[in-house]
């Protein structure tokens, strides 16, 4: 006999899930099917903290939204069926394929949800098709997932949101990223995003693009080259990558066969993503009980999946149970049109005004923060400098300090009178763009969120700009732990007028074979100890420890071992002696001395 | 701020002068150093340790050194590269090979183990120099080298630990002498008041006397030197020859360093180098050691020879100024008299007098009487 359900939602992402929620709240019976091992949709991949306000779940890490809204649907006896897929939405049934079991049947459903989201786009370059070259979603898979790291060096194609997203969380996880190139010439994603691996140290390349994989039996390296203004690459700017990882985070498209399937009208909107189906402000798609949300609808992020999710669900369950709910849809609808309004909506707004529907934009802040606070005052330096729709740093200031005018799109503000230094909102802010400052008499410290393995306090760390490039050194202070949100607090005793350039640190390794003088093979150990024992100028340390008396002249390691004595000593380079810079430049024959004097002419 | 004993000069003599008056209970001293310590004559020397000198005091002084280095690692306490692997000196010219015969008898008589060789000799002994032109060699086997920089820092450290200071990048700038006697030092860091001030300044020594009022009759000249990629070991002893200038050995680095004087230099200071040297040596040295000619000069610096009117140093207590000593002249050979000289000195401030080494001789004074001069220099 064929099974009938009230309601069927095809995916277990933000979107199905919400929508799930908002039908089993009402007393609709539902039933979710995913292909997935785990309920959450990409959310379970997703290592960061989300964007938009705290009642969706902004700054909480992807997983821990994927597993409330899970618990949450499971307490409202919302049934699930993993690791099935939707094979297909026929005229006389919908198709489920239980993967585990081996299982195909039909089964019907009052109304539908479509909520497969999207996948990943492609391009096409010279060897694509040697292992070694990866979706970004299938990285965050095996990385976050799987906890298996499918590769050591990765070049990452696209400085979108997913690009700069993939890239921070492979950095966390230990590997190397090359480069991101981007075609653009500008960074897609957040700058918040961007501004986390760059102070890494990773460079974005715009206006670059991968032209070529090397390898023959697997990625062995990347061809990236410059484009012109039509994004075609030009000849003669190719430069090779040493990488074992490519990884496309090109962008992605609308998972829309299922609706097609339905029978949904099918449009093509570029601002949406591609092929879309043509749904109303109620989420309802030109079949009367087939529903979409999510990036299915238009590609966008988690919070407005979320929404669309509790819309399309909340006007299934009024059909379903004739209960009135308007009051509730258009709580969703208002809380839509607020995330809508800024700059990173805009494609969404001009793609959903050819449906028809009309998202008001504007009325945040735009203007930045022009004073820094106070010198002298513990406080937060909020570098948020685009219209993001995000709020937690507001709502989570225990004395009101800092506000983002009105609309979550706004501009965060710190009233200075009010901030305490906390550090509240250092922890919550899921750009970790908030830092905190406070100049002191000899010296200014700098709190830094910080997500990776921790320093210890007292230890010396080399000082990062927001570029990655070292300013200087400074030590640790103090670590505050946060164990719940796992964003900790690093105060750095910094020199004093890099309040506003530290912005992340690198620990300096202590490891005993770190050779700096490569021509004499002195380590780094050995120039520590000999400071220890007193000898600070350079010139000493040459002569204790024969560091620069090599073929060199001290090209490798003059410089370095400066450093070393300024870290050891809290002398600035400029202040210390260069030492001597002595004849011949490069080593010179006795030969060429006598032949040199034999010969006449120049 | 007040020091018993304060010493100008943070090269080798005023370490060991300081590490001495510590070793024999005076701790309440002070070394002040202009730049970094070695970085005078000391830091730019070839580091031979020689005995073989023409005059009776300098081979006693000499010998009474080497005593010490061979204890310098476990008295003092620092591994200084020492090897005593011998000088070989070598006469071109009869005249020479007499005097070197006439120093060898009065150097045995002073107890000095020394041994005159033909040019044969040498050639089977060394297979690898040239002997063309040689008449006579004659070697000591308790002459050697050590690495002056260490020596320098290990006199410096050893004297730390029992107190004394060490103040680098400090220099003296004003000696303030009150009815002939000194009563402190106007540093760029402060004022320093003492009861003894030693002029241990090198190539400075002269200045450093007029600041309080004491003529030194002592010039500094540039000395050149250079030294070579290391080559594998081979090569133990230190080479050198009067007539042919010049000093060559390797370091157990396994880098020959080798120098040559320069009759033309002008007197003053000068830390530059000449190209002209680089072909004088290398035309000299490949010819007498073949060996040389595919090796590559790593680094080329100079130094000051500060040179006394006899060429041996100046030692001893100023008349003019009571409490005033000094420890300068050198004229090429401070490093290896070093601790027989800061033992002496370290004497006489405590004692009254040296004990271990006579030194008498080596006061300023002695140029009233005329001068002897020591050959026995490159």
């Amino acid at each position: 006999m064929v099974k009938k359900v009230q309601a069927l939602v095809i995916g277990a992402g933000p979107a199905g899930l919400c929508g799930s929620i908002a039908m089993a709240e009402s007393g609709v019976e539902v039933l979710v099917v995913d292909e997935g091992i785990k309920p959450g949709g990409q959310l379970p991949k997703q290592t960061h903290k989300f964007f938009g306000h705290e009642g969706f779940f902004a700054s909480i890490r992807g997983f821990e939204i994927g597993d409330k809204l899970y618990k949450r649907a499971i307490d409202l006896k919302v049934k699930f069926k993993m690791k099935t897929t939707v094979s297909g939405i026929y005229e006389d049934g919908i198709v489920l394929y239980d993967r585990d079991k081996e299982e195909a049947y039909d089964i019907k459903a009052d109304f539908i949800l479509i909520a497969t989201g999207a996948s990943e786009r492609f391009i096409s370059f010279k060897k694509n098709y040697l292992p070694g070259v990866y979706g970004a979603g299938a990285v965050q898979t095996l990385m976050n997932q799987y906890r298996v790291l499918p590769g050591k060096d990765f070049l990452i194609v696209g400085a979108g949101n997913i690009g700069l997203i993939v890239a921070y969380q492979l950095l966390q996880a230990g590997a190397n990223v090359k480069a991101i190139v981007e075609a653009s010439d500008k960074v897609g994603g957040y700058l918040v995003h961007a501004n986390k691996v760059k102070k890494m140290g990773v460079p974005i390349l715009l206006r670059h693009t991968i032209v070529e994989a090397i390898g023959e039996d697997k990625v062995r390296g990347a061809v990236i080259s410059e484009v012109d203004e039509k994004f075609r690459p030009i000849k003669g700017t190719e430069k090779e990558l040493v990488v074992d990882n490519i990884c496309l985070a090109v962008g992605l498209q609308p998972s829309v066969e299922l609706a097609a399937q339905a029978r949904a009208k099918i449009e093509y909107i570029p601002e949406l993503g591609g092929y879309v189906p043509y749904r109303d402000e109620n989420m309802k798609t030109s079949v009367d009980n087939v529903y979409i949300a999510g990036d299915i609808a238009s590609i966008e992020e988690a919070s407005t999946a979320m929404i669309e999710g509790y819309i399309a669900g909340y006007n299934i369950a009024q059909k379903v149970t004739g209960k009135d709910l308007s009051e509730k849809i258009e709580k969703m609808k208002i809380e839509l049109e607020e995330f809508r309004r800024g700059p990173f909506s805009l494609k969404v707004r001009r793609g959903l005004k050819k449906f028809g529907i009309n998202y008001p934009e504007g009325g945040y802040r735009t203007e930045q923060q022009k004073d820094d606070g106070p010198a002298g005052k513990l406080r937060v330096k909020i570098e948020c400098p685009q219209n993001i729709p995000c709020n937690p740093c507001e709502t989570s200031c225990p004395t009101g300090a800092i506000s983002v005018g009105g609309n979550i799109n706004g501009i965060p503000h710190v009233n200075y009178d009010k901030c305490i230094g906390c550090g509240v909102c250092v922890m919550k802010c899921p750009g970790l763009a908030i830092f905190l400052i406070q100049e002191q008499e000899k010296h200014s410290i700098v709190g830094i969120p910080y997500e990776f393995e921790l320093p210890e306090a007292q230890e010396r760390v080399l000082l990062l700009n927001k570029n990655g490039e070292i300013v200087g050194e400074g030590e640790v202070e103090k670590v505050v732990k946060n164990n719940k949100g796992k964003t900790h607090i690093v105060f750095l005793k910094i020199p004093k007028g890099l309040e506003n350039e530290v912005r992340h640190f690198s620990k300096i390794k202590l490891e005993d074979d770190e050779i700096v003088c490569r021509c004499e093979e002195i380590t780094k150990s050995q120039i520590e100890e000999a400071i220890n024992e007193g000898f600070t100028d350079f010139e000493e340390l040459r002569r204790y420890l024969r560091i620069s008396m090599g073929p060199c002249g001290g090209r490798v390691c003059r410089l370095q071992t400066l450093s070393i004595i300024s870290m050891k000593t809290g002398i600035p380079i400029s202040e210390l002696e260069s030492g001597r810079f002595r004849p011949p430049s490069i080593p010179i024959s006795f030969k060429a001395i006598i032949r040199g004097d034999e010969k006449d002419e120049i | 701020m007040k020091y018993k004993v304060c010493i100008i000069g943070g090269g080798i003599i005023g370490t060991a002068i300081a590490y001495f008056l510590g070793k024999m209970g005076e701790t309440s001293v002070a070394v002040f150093e202009k730049r970094y310590l070695s970085s005078g004559a000391t830091g730019r020397c070839g580091g031979g340790i020689r005995q073989q000198w023409s005059t009776e005091a300098n081979v006693r002084l000499a010998m009474r050194s080497v005593q010490f280095f061979e204890r310098f690692k476990e008295e003092v306490g620092m591994d200084i590269e020492y090897r005593q692997g011998g000088y070989l000196l070598l006469s071109y010219s009869e005249e020479e090979a007499q005097q070197f015969e006439k120093n060898v008898k009065m150097q045995r008589e002073q107890g000095l183990e020394v041994e005159i060789l033909s040019p044969k000799m040498v050639k089977e002994k060394y297979p690898y120099i040239n002997t063309e032109g040689v008449v006579l060699a004659t070697f000591c086997p308790t002459d050697g080298h050590a690495n002056p920089h260490k020596a320098t820092f290990g006199y410096a450290k050893a004297a730390e630990k029992m107190g004394i200071e060490i103040y680098t990048h400090t220099e003296v700038n004003e000696i303030d002498v009150e009815n002939g006697k000194v009563k402190g030092i106007q540093t760029s860091k402060g004022y320093f008041e003492c009861d003894v001030l030693v002029n241990a300044a090198g190539a400075w020594s002269r200045e450093v006397g007029k600041m309080a009022g004491v003529e030194l009759p002592t010039e500094s000249y540039r000395h050149q030197i250079f030294v070579t990629e290391p080559l594998k070991y081979f090569f133990p002893f230190m080479a050198i020859s009067f007539s042919k200038n010049f000093y060559i050995r390797q370091a157990l680095h396994g880098q020959f360093i080798m120098g040559q004087g320069d009759k033309d230099e002008k007197p003053g200071i000068n830390e530059n180098v000449t190209f002209k040297f680089e072909k004088e040596m290398a035309k000299k040295m490949t010819k007498i050691f073949p060996f040389l000619e595919n090796v590559r000069i790593l680094r080329h610096w100079s130094g000051e020879y500060n040179m006394s009117p006899d060429a041996q140093p100046i030692l001893g207590k100023s008349n003019e100024v009571e409490n005033f000593y000094y420890a300068v002249g050198f004229s090429g050979h401070g490093f290896m008299l070093a601790p027989a000289v800061g033992e002496a000195i370290a004497e006489m401030i405590l004692l009254g007098k040296p004990v271990h080494s006579d030194i008498s001789y080596l006061d300023k004074d002695r140029f009233k009487k005329g001068i002897v001069q020591e050959k026995n220099v490159v």
